[in-house]
């Protein structure tokens, strides 16, 4: 009998709450330890965001005077919340936390940090929705193919090409491509992110931003596309055909074109939704080293100029956004799977 | 004692295996034997301090005299590429000797009590996976910048790179102990490390050796990425901090000393691609589905 | 159905060595035999024996490693049609035969429905793809299909895993019996099963046969299994068939060597002496031995046994054996 009389659905019921409640506490107690602890690494930063201030504002001004300067000092920690005990500011900072303002920013003071990390998301997510989107896509429709037509000669092409192609880090592949097409052929631009001071959104300023942005697109699907969801899913495609429930498809006569799609396909696509969930929650924590190399404008861009700076507040805001990317991308998941996968089931 | 000994003979014996029967480990082996010697065998017979700069011709393009070129700092290329071969495969060894250690203790200690330590060593490792990696190294070789030297960036690098293979051995142990000769080993009154030991390593030490070589990839990819940013021991060789001087030093490519820039980038590569075989080789050597 | 001198086996490829050493399991070797309409025809052997290749064969699923070397399988549809299933590649099996003529019952139910579909989508399949039904339709038919043949309605909306084995073993046997086909060859259909299920599932097949009328091939190595539900039986012995006829003359009358020590190892009610098994073991199908492939085991081995192949002979009517013991004259073994 189906496991679904009426006693088990009230259980069943129970046993749901249940873990929605711990995973959730989970999923709550993950983002607040790891906070705390980046915030911890963050704070020991050597470098001094008042003392640049200070300095940047006495090199302008020319203020000497040691004792207007010990105030400018002394208000410069009020204002940033920087004052008092660590225990002290440690407070301040979880509650600015909740309210999403990580206070005043020092690599654009007085920008609030949250304001400047907003600006520059558009250009992060937008990179690497795109990428992380076209990697799964196209690698796994890659993957099943030469997964199926494994004795094929272009299965085992793919395969090398990709084995080449995956272990070699995206910013190792970004100096390659600079290297290729920025340096020698000079097809695409060097870096950057537009080239021209964009007045309005027209066609022109859109494929101006396109230009850019294919080269560290590129460094990023290349070895993804044809790396990881390639083998991956073309592993998953060899043991899914090696299943009895495939080749007893095979036996009853069904046609290739309807196993592929709803045996193997179907078979596969499920455990490959993880890691969708778990990259598409990884993009706000930007492609950091992509964005240096290529000077892009995004969200990584404003990480690595805040840890030069000591600007702690940014670079929470940076860290924050990412940690709860991350964590929320694997909550979810756990959450949905099993809606979405029925061999898996609520523990 | 004796299971150490016969642990090593095991992998030994694995290694000649892997060898004669798989065509990518082989292939990735051999490579990286070459690297190996590179950096350990023949660096040491360096003409010249590959620390020093401005000791020889300063960019002159690949020639008899300078196989690889020169750089602008005055060093030979293929004397600096020796060196920043042994130090990137040090560090990247430091990392892979601790952070998968680390990974299989405690993936061993959770998968095997399961319960409270299970979720208690979990909860630690999903922190530690969810914070971002980069930029918290990055922080921490900021605020660590005067103690950096080639072990200590090892040591630094495995906080980040213990995660997955504690995870991984986890599962592993997971699988295994659903399997009926864990059962019987436990109910014909094994104590708990004994079963460990004995019935679970021979399956596990396959995978940790996988571990350990992921684990070197990693730490190569981490090292060379916190150079390429500066943040790496910017007065010694290794492969990224090569990459550094060259781009943001000597901006090789705008001045067309290109050579300067592909040596270590084709090393890196070369590196990449053969720590990668190996460890494919062994992973389909492991689970044969991988090898149809 | 009608089996000529059907020759199949596995090569085999010895892996580590780097020279390619094909091997060859002499699995199925020479096999010929007749089935009528309207029979339930039984076939049993040790395993290893080569009964599952046999059907595989007969069937024209053939893995990488099975080959076929000779002979014929021609199967007959419901209006006459004549099918040689060793003559068709796999599209035409697929296209012409599988499932609409001829269906096949695999050995273990657990994992041969697909984890990601639910129950009424395998049968809906079928229906849509081999008969050429709407979704709708082929829903509606499901549903008055698995009343018919006893399975609770519900189980049409569940995933496979939420089945128990009885439950989706009866699925799989009902898939087969779907489209009616007029030969359906079942692979020890109930091995994996505890005793009540095993009866369930039984009974279904032999209801279904029933009404239908039409050729039911069991493959199974428990001779309980075709004691109650076969009405002739072959016996497999190291890829040849050493006996075939009726059941009941089988148990009662077995003529080879073979039969006999395989009916006294039977269990009897009330009897109470030892059994004795046969000693040694099947030889190896990669090197088979010469003459009748019994003889090294046969307590009753002649000279000639181990020189000469013997052929299948009638020995009564209906009865079958290919043995040197009943070469000359019918009788008692000397």
């Amino acid at each position: 009998m189906p496991n679904r009389e009426k006693p088990s659905m009230v259980k069943g019921l129970k046993q749901l709450l249940k873990y929605i409640a711990t995973r959730t506490a989970a999923y709550l107690a993950t983002i607040f330890t790891g906070v705390t602890l980046t915030y911890i690494v963050v704070k020991a930063m050597p470098v001094d965001a008042v003392e640049n201030i200070l300095f940047n504002i006495i090199s302008v001004t020319a203020v000497y005077d040691p004792a207007s300067i010990e105030l400018l000092r002394r208000n410069l920690y009020e204002i940033l919340g920087m004052g008092g005990s660590p225990v002290e500011s440690y407070l301040i900072f979880i509650r600015r936390v909740f309210t999403f303002d990580f206070g005043p920013s020092i690599i654009a003071y007085p920008t609030p940090a949250s304001e400047i990390v907003f600006n520059r998301l558009p250009w992060t997510v937008g990179l690497l929705l795109t990428s992380t989107l076209t990697v799964w896509v196209t690698g796994n429709l890659l993957g099943v193919i030469a997964g199926y037509f494994r004795d094929r000669r272009f299965a085992k092409v793919l395969e090398s090409v990709a084995i080449t192609l995956y272990p070699i880090p995206y910013y190792i592949m970004a100096l390659i491509l600079i290297f290729l097409f920025a340096y020698l052929l000079r097809i695409f631009p060097l870096g950057g992110g537009i080239s021209i001071i964009p007045e309005k959104l027209n066609l022109e300023v859109i494929l101006n931003i396109l230009w850019h942005s294919i080269l560290p697109a590129a460094s990023l699907i290349l070895p993804g596309a044809l790396g990881w969801s390639f083998l991956s899913s073309r592993t998953l495609t060899m043991q899914t055909l090696a299943e009895d429930y495939t080749r007893y498809a095979e036996a009853r006569g069904l046609p290739r074109s309807h196993i592929l799609k709803r045996y193997i396909l179907r078979n596969i696509l499920l455990p490959q939704t993880t890691v969708l969930a778990l990259s598409l929650g990884g993009i706000f924590g930007g492609a950091l080293l992509t964005e240096i190399v290529f000077t892009y404008p995004g969200v990584g861009q404003i990480a690595y100029r805040a840890i030069f700076s000591g600007d702690v507040y940014t670079l929470m805001a940076v860290l924050f956004l990412s940690i709860i990317g991350t964590a929320t991308g694997t909550y979810l998941l756990d959450l949905l799977y099993p809606l979405i996968d029925p061999r898996v089931r609520y523990r | 004692m004796g299971t150490v000994t016969e642990s090593l003979r095991r992998m030994g014996k694995l290694l000649i295996t892997l060898y004669m029967g798989n065509l990518k480990f082989r292939i990735g082996f051999t490579i990286l034997s070459i690297l190996v010697i590179l950096g350990f065998a023949v660096s040491p017979f360096s003409p010249t301090n590959t620390r020093s700069w401005y000791i020889v011709p300063r960019d002159r393009p690949p020639s008899y005299e300078y196989p690889l070129g020169t750089s602008s700092m005055g060093r030979d290329i293929l004397w600096e590429l020796c060196a920043s071969i042994r130090n990137s495969l040090t560090i990247a060894f430091v990392t892979a000797m601790i952070a998968s250690h680390i990974g299989l203790f405690l993936g061993f200690i959770a998968g095997i009590r399961g319960g409270v330590i299970d979720r208690i060593l979990m909860f630690i490792t999903d922190t530690f996976i969810i914070i971002p990696g980069l930029p918290l190294l990055m922080v921490v070789t900021t605020v660590l910048k005067r103690y950096l030297t080639i072990p200590t960036l090892g040591m630094l690098i495995s906080i980040v790179s213990w995660p997955w293979p504690s995870r991984q051995v986890r599962s592993m142990v997971l699988s295994l102990r659903e399997r009926t000769f864990i059962h019987t080993a436990k109910l014909s009154g094994m104590g708990t490390f004994r079963v460990i030991v004995q019935e679970l390593m021979p399956y596990v030490l396959g995978w940790h050796l996988i571990n350990f070589t992921n684990t070197i990839l990693f730490s190569i990819g981490t090292e060379s990425g916190l150079a390429i940013l500066g943040l790496s021991i910017l007065d010694d060789n290794t492969l990224g901090v090569m990459i550094y001087w060259a781009l943001n030093w000597g901006y090789a490519l705008f001045r067309g000393i290109w050579w300067w820039l592909a040596a270590p980038v084709a090393t890196l590569v070369l590196v990449f691609i053969s720590f990668y075989l190996v460890s494919i080789g062994m992973t389909e050597f492991m689970h044969p589905i991988a090898r149809r | 159905m009608i089996v000529e001198g059907l020759k199949a086996g596995y090569k085999l490829q010895t892996i580590g060595s780097s020279e390619e050493v094909g091997v060859y399991v002499d699995a199925v070797s020479g096999v010929s035999f007749t089935l009528y309409r309207n029979e339930v025809f039984g076939i049993a052997g040790e395993s290893g024996c080569g009964k599952s290749t046999l059907i595989k064969a007969v069937y024209g699923y053939y893995e990488p490693s099975l080959v076929l070397r000779g002979g014929s399988a021609r199967i007959y549809g419901a209006k006459g049609e004549e099918f040689d299933t060793t003559r068709m590649d796999r599209g035409l099996l697929e296209k012409r035969v599988w499932w609409k003529h001829m269906s096949y019952i695999p050995q273990s139910s657990m994992n041969v429905l697909n984890p990601t579909m639910r129950i009424r989508d395998h049968f809906a399949e079928i229906l849509r793809i081999h008969v050429g039904m709407k979704k709708g339709e082929a829903y509606q038919e499901a549903r008055k299909y698995l009343e018919e043949v006893g399975l609770p309605v519900d189980a049409l909306s569940a995933f496979p895993h939420q089945l128990s084995g009885g439950m989706r073993q009866r699925v799989v046997i009902a898939l087969a019996i779907l489209l009616e086909p007029s030969l359906i060859l079942a692979d020890e259909p109930s091995s994996a099963l505890d005793v009540i299920n095993q009866k369930v599932a039984l009974t279904l097949l032999r209801e279904k046969q029933e009404a239908l009328k039409n050729t039911l091939v069991i493959v199974s190595h428990d001779m309980g299994v075709h004691g109650v539900l076969t009405h002739r039986m072959a016996i497999m012995y190291a890829g040849k068939i050493v006996e075939i006829g009726r059941t009941a003359d089988i148990f009662w009358k077995p003529l080879h060597p073979y039969t006999k020590a395989l009916i006294e190892s039977l269990p009897r009610l009330g009897d109470k002496s030892k059994r004795v098994g046969l000693s040694g073991s099947p030889p190896d199908l990669k090197k088979p031995p010469d003459g009748c492939r019994f003889h090294p085991r046969c307590p009753y081995a002649m000279l000639i046994c181990s020189r000469a192949e013997p052929s299948l002979r009638e020995i009564k009517e209906g009865h079958y054996t290919a043995c040197w013991l009943y070469s000359e004259a019918v009788g008692e073994p000397r």
